[in-house]
Formats: C-alpha cells, sequence, structure tokens
C-alpha cells in the first residue's frame, strides 16, 4: 500500500533525524575520568551498541512481516535489510565474545561465554 | 569461615570473560544458560505438537493426512533423514568426547561430519518439500505438517549455524581440554534438535 | 560506608550520558531503563483506560465509535500486561536481585541488555497499527476466529502479533538470566534457603517464564500463518479448531497471571518484615507455597474455558480451588509478619498493606470464578473484569508502587517525599476501590465486558458512574506520584545506605551502588544476613569496616569479591 510506504519512509526520516541530533551531542566527549575496576576475579563484558542493534534490525525484520504484499513471503525493503543487520549482529556478537574470551588473563578452566 | 558453595580454587585462578566469579562450581554458567534456552525450545515445540494433535483429533485419526491428490508421505525417505540425524548426533558426541581428550584434530573431524550430515539432513527435507502435493494452505493437515516440519528444519539450520563457528573456532586452536564450553553447548542443542526430530517422525510418519 | 576503587583508566573519553544508557550491560542501568520505559507505557495503557471509562459513563457513543473502541481495550490490556506490569517487575529483578545475592551482574548481562531493548521495540510495533489503518481490536487475548483472516482485517493485529513475538523472545531470554544468576552467581554462604523471597519469586517466574512463553510464540506464530499464508489452524472451514487457539493461549495464559503477580507478592514479603520490624513468618512455607502455585499454574488453564463446553469441568474447577491455598498460606504468613509487628505507616508500607487487602478481595472473587456453576453466569461479564483489576492493578501495580518507593532510595540515593507519598496512596487507594468494587455488581447484573455501549434501561448507569469517576481519580493520585519523583530528582534528601534498616544485602551498599555493586560482603549465614550483622548473634557487630578480621579470612575463600 502506497500509504504505507510513505509512512514508513517518513518515520525512517523522523529516526535519522534523532539519531542525527543524538549522536551529535553523543559525540562530545571529555577527560580521561576514573572507572571503577571489577573486583579481582571477575570478568564482565563492556557497553556495547549490539542489543540496540539487535532489536531494530528484529523490529525491522518483523515489520516486512507484517506489511508484506499479497503473495509476498515478507516485505523486501523492510525485512532484508532487517535479516542482514540481524545476521551480521550475531556475527559481530560471536566475535566480541571470542574477543573477550581470549583479553581474560590466562584463560580458564571455565570458558564462559561472554554474553 | 568456609562456605559450601566454594570449590577449592586457590585465590588468583581467572574466570572467563563475563561474569563468571571466583569459585563456581557444577555446570559452567553457559551450559546453564543453553541448558535453559532448549527447555523453552521443548515448550515452543510442545505448542506446535498440541495444534498437530489437535486438529488430527478434530478432523479424526481416520481421515488424517495429505490432501485428496497429494502422494502420500514418503516414509522411506523420511527414515532416512531420521538415520542421517540420528549418526549425526553420534558424530557430534564423538567430537565432544575427543575434545574432552584434548584432541583438536579428532573434534574438527567429527564437528565436520556432523556438520555434513546436518547439511544433508536439510538437503533432504527440502527435497521432501518439493514432492509432496501440498502446500501449507492445503488444509489443516499440510498447516500442521508444514508448520512443525519448518520449524523444526529451522532449528536444525540454526544449529548448523553453531556447528560452522565451533569448527571456524576449532580450525583456529580455540579449544582445549580444560575449555571447550561452546562444543559442549552446541552439542546439547544438536543432540535437543536430534530428539525433537525422532518426536516429529514418530508422530507424523509413523503415527500418522 | 561502602567505598569503591577508583582506577583511571587511560585514554577512556567520558561518553556521553546518551551513548552510555544505549550501550550500557549493567544490571542495574538496564533496571532503570525496564522501569522508565514501563511507566511510559503504563501512562499510554491509562489514556486508554479513561477513554474506555469516559465513553461507558453515560449510556450513548459519545467520543469513540465502536471499532476505536475496541481498539483501545485491546490495547490497554495488551500493554499493561506485556509492557507495564511484567517488564516493571522483571526491571525491579534486574537492579535487585544481584544485589540481594551478592553478585556483580546478571550472569550474560549483554543479553541482559537485548532483553531489554526488545521492549520498545516491540510496543512501537504493537502500537503502530494506530498509524496504519487501526491497531489490534479483538481483544488481549486475540480470539479466533475474529483473529483470522476473514474477520481480522486490520493489520494491526499482524503488527500485534509480530510486537508480542518480540516481547516474547525477551521475556524469555530475561528468564534464562534470572535462573542461571540465581543457580549461579550466589555470594559464598547464600543457600538457597537463604535468598530473599522477592528472589524466590522471581526465580518461579523466571520459570513460569520459561515454559509458559514459548506455547504463546507457538500460538502467535500459528495465527499469523492462519492470517497470511492460508494456514487452517483456527479455521474450521478448512478443518481448523477456533477453541485450539483458546487452549493454547490460556496454557500460557494462565501461568502468565502468576508471572504477574508473584514478584510483586515477593516485593510485600520484603516490605512487610522490614516495616513490622519482624522476620518474615514461615520463610520455608513461603518458598514452598511460590513453587507450590508455579507447578499449579500449569493445571488450571481451562477455567478461562469453562463455557466453552469443551472443558473436563471437575478436573481444572479442583486445581484452580486448590492453587487457593497455598495463595491462602502466604496471605496468613503476611497477617503473622504484621501480627504484634511495630509497624511503620510508611508509604511503601502503605502499599504492601494495600496489595494484600486487594489481592485478598481479588483472590475471593477468584474462588468464585473457580466454580463452573457461578462461572457460567459471570464469565466475559465485569464481574471478570473486577476479578482481574483486582488482582492486577489492586495486586501487581500496588507492588509496583510499593517497589518504587521501597527501593527509589537505593537506586538514586534520594529518598522520596513521604507526605506526597502517603496523598498518592490514598487517593489512589480510594479511586481504585470506586472504580472497580461497583463492577462486580455489575457483573452480576449482567453487564458483558468488551462492549462500547448499553442500554439506559438496563439500570448499569450509575455504578458506570460511579467507577468512572474512580477510574480519574487513580489518574488524578498520579499527578503527586510524578512531581514526587521529579522534585525528588532534583532536590532530595539524601538516602544513605540502608534508610529502611532493611534485612537484606542490596542495603549493605551504597545508594546507588558502585558500579560492580559489592567491594565487602557481610557474612552470611541466614536470609536477613544484614539484620544480623546490624543487630549480631547476640554480641553488637558494626558495619564492614568493623569487620576487618573476619573479612581477611573471606578474602581467601571468596578469592575476588573484595
Amino acid at each position: 500500500m502506497p500509504d504505507t510506504v510513505i509512512g514508513f519512509v517518513l518515520l525512517g526520516i523522523v529516526m535519522l533525524v534523532v539519531l542525527g541530533i543524538v549522536f551529535a551531542i553523543a559525540s562530545r566527549g571529555g577527560p580521561a575520568t576514573a572507572a571503577a575496576k571489577p573486583p579481582r576475579g571477575v570478568h564482565m563484558p563492556g557497553p556495547s551498541f549490539l542489543p540496540v542493534v539487535m532489536s531494530v534490525a528484529a523490529a525491522l525484520l518483523g515489520a516486512g512481516l507484517a506489511f508484506r504484499g499479497q503473495d509476498q513471503l515478507a516485505n523486501p525493503f523492510l525485512a532484508i535489510p532487517g535479516l542482514l543487520v540481524l545476521v551480521a549482529g550475531v556475527v559481530a556478537w560471536v566475535r566480541a565474545a571470542n574477543h573477550e574470551w581470549r583479553d581474560t588473563e590466562h584463560g580458564s578452566h571455565d570458558d564462559g561465554a561472554a554474553h | 569461615m568456609t562456605s559450601r558453595t566454594m570449590q577449592a580454587h586457590p585465590a588468583g585462578e581467572h574466570e572467563a570473560a563475563a561474569v563468571i566469579q571466583h569459585g563456581q562450581s557444577g555446570m559452567p554458567t553457559a551450559l546453564v544458560g543453553m541448558l535453559l534456552f532448549i527447555a523453552s525450545e521443548v515448550m515452543f515445540f510442545a505448542g506446535l505438537f498440541a495444534t498437530y494433535f489437535n486438529a488430527r483429533a478434530s478432523v479424526g485419526a481416520g481421515q488424517w493426512g495429505p490432501p485428496e491428490g497429494a502422494h502420500e508421505l514418503d516414509l522411506p525417505l523420511a527414515a532416512v533423514l531420521t538415520a542421517i540425524l540420528v549418526a549425526s548426533s553420534f558424530t557430534m558426541q564423538f567430537g565432544v568426547w575427543a575434545i574432552r581428550r584434548g584432541d583438536t584434530g579428532k573434534l574438527k573431524l567429527w564437528t565436520g561430519i556432523t556438520l555434513a550430515l546436518g547439511a544433508l539432513f536439510l538437503a533432504g527435507q527440502l527435497y521432501d518439500y518439493s514432492e509432496l502435493g501440498f502446500g501449507i494452505s492445503d488444509g489443516v493437515f499440510g498447516t500442521t505438517f508444514y508448520t512443525l516440519t519448518g520449524f523444526h528444519g529451522a532449528h536444525v539450520f540454526g544449529g548448523t549455524v553453531g556447528l560452522t563457528i565451533v569448527l571456524a573456532r576449532a580450525m583456529r586452536g580455540q579449544f582445549s581440554a580444560r575449555n571447550h564450553v561452546a562444543v559442549e553447548a552446541v552439542s546439547m542443542y544438536w543432540h535437543f534438535v536430534d530428539v525433537v526430530w525422532i518426536g516429529v517422525f514418530s508422530t507424523i510418519y509413523l503415527l500418522r | 560506608m561502602a567505598t569503591t576503587t577508583l582506577e583511571p583508566r587511560a585514554g577512556t573519553y567520558r561518553r556521553s550520558w546518551v551513548i552510555e544508557w544505549l550501550t550500557t550491560v549493567d544490571h542495574k542501568k538496564i533496571g532503570i531503563l525496564y522501569i522508565v520505559n514501563s511507566f511510559l507505557f503504563f501512562f499510554a495503557a491509562g489514556i486508554l483506560a479513561l477513554v474506555i471509562r469516559t465513553e461507558l459513563a453515560v449510556p450513548g457513543l459519545q467520543i469513540v465509535d465502536q471499532a476505536t473502541y475496541n481498539q483501545a481495550f485491546t490495547m490497554h490490556g495488551t500493554i499493561m500486561l506485556f509492557l507495564f506490569i511484567i517488564p516493571a517487575l522483571s526491571g525491579f529483578g534486574n537492579y535487585i536481585v544481584p544485589l540481594m545475592l551478592g553478585a556483580p551482574d546478571m550472569a550474560f548481562p549483554r543479553i541482559n541488555a537485548l532483553s531489554f531493548w526488545l521492549l520498545p521495540l516491540g510496543g512501537l510495533l504493537i502500537f503502530s497499527g494506530y498509524l496504519f489503518g487501526g491497531a489490534a481490536a479483538e481483544g488481549w487475548t486475540g480470539y479466533a476466529p475474529l483473529t483470522g483472516q476473514e474477520y481480522g482485517t486490520t493489520p494491526g493485529t499482524d503488527l500485534w502479533i509480530i510486537g508480542l513475538t518480540l516481547v516474547g523472545t525477551a521475556s524469555i531470554l530475561g528468564a534464562v538470566n534470572f535462573i542461571a544468576t540465581i543457580f549461579k552467581m550466589r555470594a559464598p554462604g547464600m543457600t538457597l534457603f537463604r535468598m530473599p523471597i522477592f528472589v524466590w519469586t522471581v526465580l518461579v517466574t523466571a520459570v513460569l517464564i520459561l515454559l509458559a512463553t514459548p506455547v504463546l510464540a507457538a500460538g502467535l506464530i500459528a495465527l499469523f500463518i492462519d492470517r497470511n499464508y492460508g494456514g487452517s489452524f483456527f479455521d474450521p472451514t478448512v478443518g481448523g479448531n477456533p477453541i485450539l487457539w483458546q487452549h493454547i493461549f490460556w496454557f500460557f495464559g494462565h501461568p502468565e497471571v502468576y508471572i504477574v503477580i508473584l514478584p510483586a507478592m515477593g516485593v510485600v514479603s520484603e516490605i512487610l518484615p522490614v516495616f513490622s520490624r519482624k522476620p518474615l513468618f514461615g520463610y520455608k512455607a513461603f518458598v514452598f507455597a511460590t513453587i507450590a502455585i508455579g507447578l499449579l499454574s500449569f493445571s488450571v488453564w481451562a477455567h478461562h474455558m469453562f463455557t466453552t463446553g469443551e472443558v473436563f469441568l471437575p478436573f481444572f474447577a479442583f486445581m484452580t480451588a486448590l492453587i487457593a491455598v497455598p495463595t491462602g498460606v502466604k496471605m496468613f504468613n503476611w497477617l503473622a509478619t504484621l501480627w504484634r509487628g511495630k509497624l511503620m505507616l510508611a508509604t511503601p508500607m502503605l502499599f504492601a498493606l494495600g496489595f494484600v487487602s486487594m489481592f485478598l478481595i481479588g483472590g475471593l472473587s477468584g474462588v468464585m470464578l473457580s466454580s463452573p456453576p457461578i462461572d457460567f453466569h459471570v464469565q466475559d461479564t465485569y464481574f471478570v473484569v473486577a476479578h482481574l483489576h483486582y488482582v492486577f492493578f489492586g495486586g501487581s501495580v500496588f507492588g509496583v508502587f510499593a517497589a518504587t518507593y521501597y527501593w527509589f532510595p537505593k537506586m538514586t540515593g534520594r529518598k522520596l517525599n513521604e507526605p506526597l507519598g502517603k496523598v498518592h496512596f490514598w487517593i489512589h487507594f480510594i479511586g481504585f476501590n470506586l472504580a472497580f468494587f461497583p463492577m462486580h455488581q455489575l457483573g452480576l447484573d449482567g453487564m458483558p465486558r468488551r462492549i462500547s455501549d448499553y442500554s439506559p434501561d438496563a439500570g448499569w448507569t450509575l455504578l458506570n458512574f460511579v467507577s468512572t469517576i474512580g477510574a480519574f481519580m487513580v489518574a488524578v493520585s498520579i499527578i503527586p506520584f510524578l512531581i514526587n519523583v521529579i522534585a525528588t530528582f532534583i532536590n532530595g534528601e539524601p538516602a544513605g545506605d540502608d534508610p529502611w534498616e532493611g534485612n537484606t544485602l542490596e542495603w549493605a551498599t551504597t545508594s546507588p551502588p558502585p558500579p560492580y555493586n559489592f567491594d565487602r560482603l557481610p557474612p552470611i549465614h541466614s536470609e536477613r544476613p544484614l539484620f544480623f550483622l546490624t543487630h549480631g548473634h547476640g554480641h553488637a557487630a558494626e558495619r564492614p569496616a568493623d569487620l576487618e578480621e573476619t573479612e581477611e579470612e573471606d578474602v581467601e575463600h571468596r578469592g575476588g569479591l573484595v
């Protein structure tokens, strides 16, 4: 339906504008500050964009399924980007887990995958 | 003061990555996570099986089957697929035993074979789909058949992705006798996928 | 006061707070995200409730047409349950459970973050139906064949299905996280039977989520296939069975309502002892009652389907009545906790007491509904609406507010204003009863649920009008709450580590806690480790600073939590 497409394009533009503003604010950094260290023996994964990115990708894929046209499996404009980002996200997640595993001191006898 | 939840690790040993605390005993946390995830997947398939059984009871066991004009279900092919998947569970377990002994070479071999068998299963499943004369929208048998086998196939595909990751990491030498939780986790998942198939096969092809 | 060792990390830029909150994997921040997000959805769904009540105040369609009304009650129910109550309680669980266990974080912090972010996205999808021709309008229970291809033609229903699938996935991942955390990350000395009751209720809730939500997912997928790919699951004209949807939905739906109430019961079980200055009565009974409720909750689903004629009534009636027993045990234990206690009627305690009394009423109407002869008369009437609001709202929502007032000091370092809190509570409590108690009578008088209008000759007008007044009172009571929260953020009175003299470990660290939660843990020998720390086993033990000696021993064994 043309209206749907227009609606989504507008939504997309609004989101890009919002994200642009967010980035503008976010890129203002600051001097190094003290950061708390974990107690010895405890290792925790650092901050990550992946959860947000994967959620957005999953929502895109889902929207693609919901907005499918007749005789389509899903709306390709939504589902394909969503699927691609999702797959890329899984790859990035597994690689980040690998890095963290390798960065921990001495390795371990209990390879807890970094989640 | 001692604590019963502590293991006898000397202080200073470090655990890997995300939030493993010193002194954990028992199953590694990641494996606990995989087990719980599998439990939820079991319930998901339980829901799908419920739809199959309910539809079958509604239609009546006598009339339950592919719609008029379509082929009968290909039991021999399904039996072969079952054999393939069961065999792949064995090969997966051989791989796990190998890495528990520290044998990375054998791990790679058995994981590769498991992966090949899994891919073969998927190919066979797709071939079966192409030969059947009915689709998901051809009545309630078609709907339940494709939903149940389709989601199982999707889970097999997910398993092959996991196997690929394990194989890649094994080829980079990341696993050892003391460090191979990912292998254990993927193998657990793979066995689950196999058990579900045995359920699917028995229900759809044997019980009818 | 607990302190944190801070070491400058060379070359680290201070990140903007937006990036910090977008990328956080810290359970405390994620907990706050959950809670804030849920309150936003609470206000949205609350506005829909006001639309419903305004329309029903007097006969005649004044402000919406039927289609819009249907969307309103569908969205109201869906949002309140899936996007407010469960995430809010989950948010408190996220923040508090690791602290109560003496753990540095949840077992899988990044998956924890993923579980959160799926919520606003899922909610966005569900709400976006309004933008695209109409939101879902078939009731939060989405019965087939109304939701099927033939009748449910708005794209909003597909969005509802997809959005709920995302939210359900988030829940399941969260459940995995909670169970793994509780089993693997307790501090030394904390055996399962020394965990706070809140942790127990979160554990059982997580098990329920783990086992029940996937069944909903299966049902939602089946419905999607029916609507979009020509499936025949629920369409009787091609061999499907609409009652199948009800079975699948309620097999999830009943554990769902226990998912909604159990954590709130846990919150109340934490608050009552602290504000009665007495230990919780019957700790072990609470644990077993919680487990029993969890187990039994899977055996009662068809009491939502008594009137279909396809249900074996005696079994489900019996099991439903049976589940009242462990619930009653909890009720008596709460009362026994209060009995002869030195009651401190601060706002958290008021909401907790409100919970106990309101949930009692809701539970009693539930036991009435468990009887098929009664149910046959009141099924799908306002009697059920009264019951569900007494347990969801009088129960869980009161629990959410109790938790908010109780743990706000821990999360922000500032205490909410007491007089404003009391104003909130009393207007809320009176408004709530005014809104929902008349509905019992309306249901007995035969008013069906989910109707947008009724005849002036039915005799329902007065009670409906009273109910609407109550609903607006509840809405008004949110104003002092919001003022309180905002003002306290800006200029609130500092709270200190332990403003309520609590019993559990979250009060043994700063308010708010440092990033890794604890510098030193008190020794854990009971389910009230902090109580024994402050009051001693007969000798006056002081705060962590005075326990250097025992701390040294613990370093060896705990190996890293210091």
